[in-house]
């Protein structure tokens, strides 16, 4: 079903070595459970199903499994865009903790990913949070950096530091020091529908190579069959945007500040070089020029592209390969001729690397999230449970429920989850799952400083609504977008 | 030697004004008593939060720092606010939202509430309609209309194109030009029935022999509404307007789930503004500073529907 090329998948990560070597070289890994060098889905394969691991034994050791305490836990749960297989491996995950640790009394709360920073933040001014959180990797930072989290590192819940991506660890880090532990990590791929691209004279199995393709790509999907072409999302305040928008932004070559160096120091705003404006432009070009895009790409998230894709309404968007599942799930609600239309759209997905810039630059968002522990006097009660903390997080971070909990869409924030018999049984039963760990490689982490999310999830929104709205020039708007970051670094300007 | 005799009464009178307030006061000092609880309750909610805001209007918070560790700027953040251009759109919005949806409510609500005051047919059943926009909830409200609006698959979309009054669904929640006028719609749709309430509760005061006397004299429908039946609904109307103008002022649900203020803030009104600058954008220095002006304006809203009460009042006792 998945076409894309896995030969050229593997050249391109080998391309990416410069950036991998980094990563290796990085001082917090020395000798990691899997070879980072030969990361290929081939390798995947090859390393899945190859050890067992038990996660109560091993968490024991942590904290006994007979320990009596009570734990406040409020993390990044599932929401409308995730599939149902996701929503049972998380109950699953609660259902195991409390069956191993039935003496510690957990009261977990599950937020979707735009209200958790809010409430946290939120309850922090309070004092009034919780024991623990699981954050989205680009809140970890901000919360460390204000001295609300206590160091927590993997070797404090029984694992090695080197047991997880150096990308993801360094999410977690701030001014030396870490602060969470990675529960897992995801690279999104580039997803089409074969039979669009097919009516609309396209190849329906080959993807577009560069973002100057999907511009074309849109434009010719729109113009033969009246339809989307590109699923653009600009909405303000939720994560989609910049998971979206980074990746083209920066295989244009351009950045917000240097986040895609090898040893960036955030120091520089470029989200106004001319590198950054050209991507700005592409996503203009299809908005407002060719009008290619839904219209509704200003007030939308990438749930709502998920319903339009279904319907046939949309070719190509960004996601992950959990919306195969997402697919499945829409069509069990689809009723009368809209069950054939959605199964024939399902049987015409198709999955690919995002696509390169001009010089043939390829990046994706490294994300996922982390688990941190906040310190006493934050917490509501003035408490914190600390083995309680520690047992959850090695039980989630586990290879085993790292691997169950990003069953249907990411990847495991411990790499020893590759090599569980999960993992084997995974690549049999997901489709498109070699284009996510292919994309790994690729992938860029935000910035690591704490004005990360007021930067990502209002600032660049912002700006591309500014442009696709006519409010500003593309120029104007990537100025203005320049200057508020420089606020914001100086000091907390707006 | 009148004017001797005012000038020498003047401090006997306030004297005399003194005691008698605070013999007053000691001779309800038990029904002060009963209300202290909640006078207690309101200091805590209240007067501590509102204290509290203004200080935090005084200094910078940096996403980098704790609340705790604030930076004190002085005026800083007001100088700020007024300079921004953000603020002067972001005002701009919220006079139009909050003039238009009062308006046109109260506008819909007396033209419904003059409808509804004849007897016909059905008349309660279309009343319990008609209130059913203000029953619901707002937050289920907003999503409806976002689907109703949407500019790919909304509902009028597929209405115009359908019966092909359009090529392409309108768009109406992603562009600057149309995305507040839309969403007055929807807060217009939601409010009047409140209107529609209070002045169908003030026509039942609206003496019929007026009325009959007007007709009789030869006044025709409008002379009858506009010299009888208006005049009496001038005290409802005042506290009507400026209950539907403080709402307005206050607003959150329709605009932050319809459209999180966008595009382009085209439709950030202050509320809006101020929970995005707080809680995500942590500028709670400058959100406080937002939270103060909009505090006076109320506040002198708050005043002239006092007033407008305590008038009523008045008026009812000379009457």
């Amino acid at each position: 079903m998945s076409t894309f090329n896995f030969g050229r998948a593997i050249r391109g990560g080998i391309s990416t070595a410069a950036l991998t070597s980094f990563l290796m070289s990085s001082p917090v890994l020395a000798a990691p459970p899997v070879d980072l060098s030969k990361w290929s889905p081939e390798y995947v394969r090859s390393i899945a199903g190859t050890k067992e691991f038990d996660t109560a034994a091993d968490c024991s050791k942590v904290t006994p499994l007979d320990y009596k305490g009570r734990l406040t836990f409020w993390y990044q749960g599932v929401f409308e865009g995730d599939p149902d297989l996701l929503r049972q491996y998380y109950k699953d995950f609660f259902v195991a903790f409390r069956k191993t640790y039935p003496n510690i009394d957990l009261q977990d709360q599950a937020l979707t990913y735009n209200d958790l920073l809010d409430k946290f933040r939120t309850a922090l001014l309070g004092n009034a949070g919780p024991m623990m959180v699981r954050l989205q990797i680009l809140g970890g930072v901000e919360f460390a950096s204000k001295g609300y989290l206590q160091e927590l590192k993997p070797e404090d819940v029984g694992y090695a530091t080197e047991d997880f991506w150096p990308g993801a660890m360094k999410s977690n880090m701030w001014k030396g020091k870490t602060y969470g532990i990675p529960t897992n990590n995801e690279t999104m791929a580039f997803i089409w529908n074969a039979d669009i691209f097919k009516r609309a004279g396209l190849d329906p199995e080959r993807p577009p190579a560069t973002w100057d393709d999907v511009v074309k790509y849109s434009k010719q999907i729109h113009d033969k069959l009246g339809i989307a072409g590109y699923g653009l999302v600009a909405r303000k305040n939720a994560g989609n945007t910049p998971y979206r928008f980074l990746p083209q932004l920066w295989g244009y070559g351009g950045g917000v500040f240097d986040e895609t160096a090898q040893s960036p120091t955030y120091a520089k705003v470029q989200i106004n070089s001319p590198a950054s404006k050209h991507a700005l432009q592409a996503s203009y070009d299809m908005y407002v020029r060719d009008k290619s895009v839904p219209v509704s790409a200003l007030t939308n998230q990438q749930a709502d592209n998920q319903p339009l894709f279904l319907a046939g309404q949309l070719g190509m968007m960004i996601s992950h390969p959990s919306d195969y599942d997402v697919m499945l799930d829409l069509k069990k609600k689809a009723s009368g001729t809209d069950v054939q239309k959605a199964q024939t759209v399902i049987d015409n997905m198709r999955y690919g690397l995002i696509p390169t810039g001009p010089d043939g630059k390829r990046a994706v968002v490294f994300g996922g999230s982390n688990m941190h522990i906040l310190k006493p006097e934050y917490v509501d009660g003035g408490k914190v449970d600390l083995p309680a903390a520690k047992a959850l997080a090695c039980f989630w971070t586990s290879p085993e429920w790292s691997l169950k909990m990003a069953y249907a869409g990411s990847n495991p924030g411990n790499l020893n989850g590759f090599k569980t018999k999960w993992m084997k049984e995974r690549l049999d039963n997901i489709k498109f799952l070699d284009v996510t760990t292919s994309m790994l490689p690729y992938g860029v982490p935000f910035p690591t400083i704490p004005e990360t999310p007021e930067i990502m999830n209002i600032v660049v929104p912002d700006m591309l609504q500014n442009a696709l709205t006519g409010a500003l020039t593309v120029d104007q708007a990537a100025d203005d977008a320049a200057k508020k970051i420089k606020n914001i670094m100086d000091g907390g300007k707006l | 030697m009148t004017m001797a005799t005012g000038l020498a009464d003047a401090p006997l009178e306030v004297k005399a004004r003194r005691f008698g307030f605070l013999r007053q006061a000691w001779t309800h000092r038990s029904d002060y008593l009963y209300v202290l609880p909640a006078i207690v309750v309101m200091l805590i909610v209240i007067a501590y939060p509102i204290y509290y805001t203004v200080e935090l209007s005084f200094f910078n918070t940096p996403p980098s720092l704790q609340l705790r560790d604030k930076e004190f700027v002085g005026i800083d953040n007001y100088a700020l606010i007024l300079r921004s251009d953000v603020f002067w759109r972001v005002t701009a919005n919220t006079f139009i939202w909050t003039l238009f949806s009062t308006v046109f409510a109260f506008i819909l609500g007396l033209g419904s509430a003059l409808a509804l005051n004849h007897e016909f047919f059905g008349r309660g059943i279309l009343r319990a309609i008609l209130i059913i926009p203000w029953v619901i909830s707002a937050v289920a409200a907003s999503y409806i209309w976002k689907w109703i609006y949407h500019s790919d698959f909304g509902l009028v979309g597929a209405v115009l194109v359908g019966l092909g009054l359009a090529e392409r669904p309108p768009n109406l929640i992603d562009s600057v030009g149309t995305v507040l006028p839309s969403l007055i719609v929807v807060n217009v749709w939601r409010e009047f029935p409140f209107a529609m309430i209070m002045l169908t509760a003030g026509l039942q005061t609206v003496p019929d022999q007026l009325l009959r006397a007007a007709k009789v004299d030869g006044a025709n429908a409008w002379q009858r509404f506009w010299h009888v039946t208006f005049p009496h609904l001038q005290g409802v109307s005042t506290v009507t307007i400026l209950l539907l103008a403080v709402s307005n002022f206050n607003s959150f649900i329709i605009p932050w789930i319809m459209t999180g203020g966008g595009p382009s803030n085209a439709s950030h009104i202050w509320i809006t503004h101020i929970y995005e600058l707080a809680f995500g954008r942590q500028r709670w220095g400058i959100a406080s500073a937002y939270s103060v002006l909009l505090f006076l304006i109320l506040m002198t809203l708050g005043y002239f529907y006092v007033r407008a009460l305590s008038g009523g009042e008045k008026k009812e006792r000379v009457a």
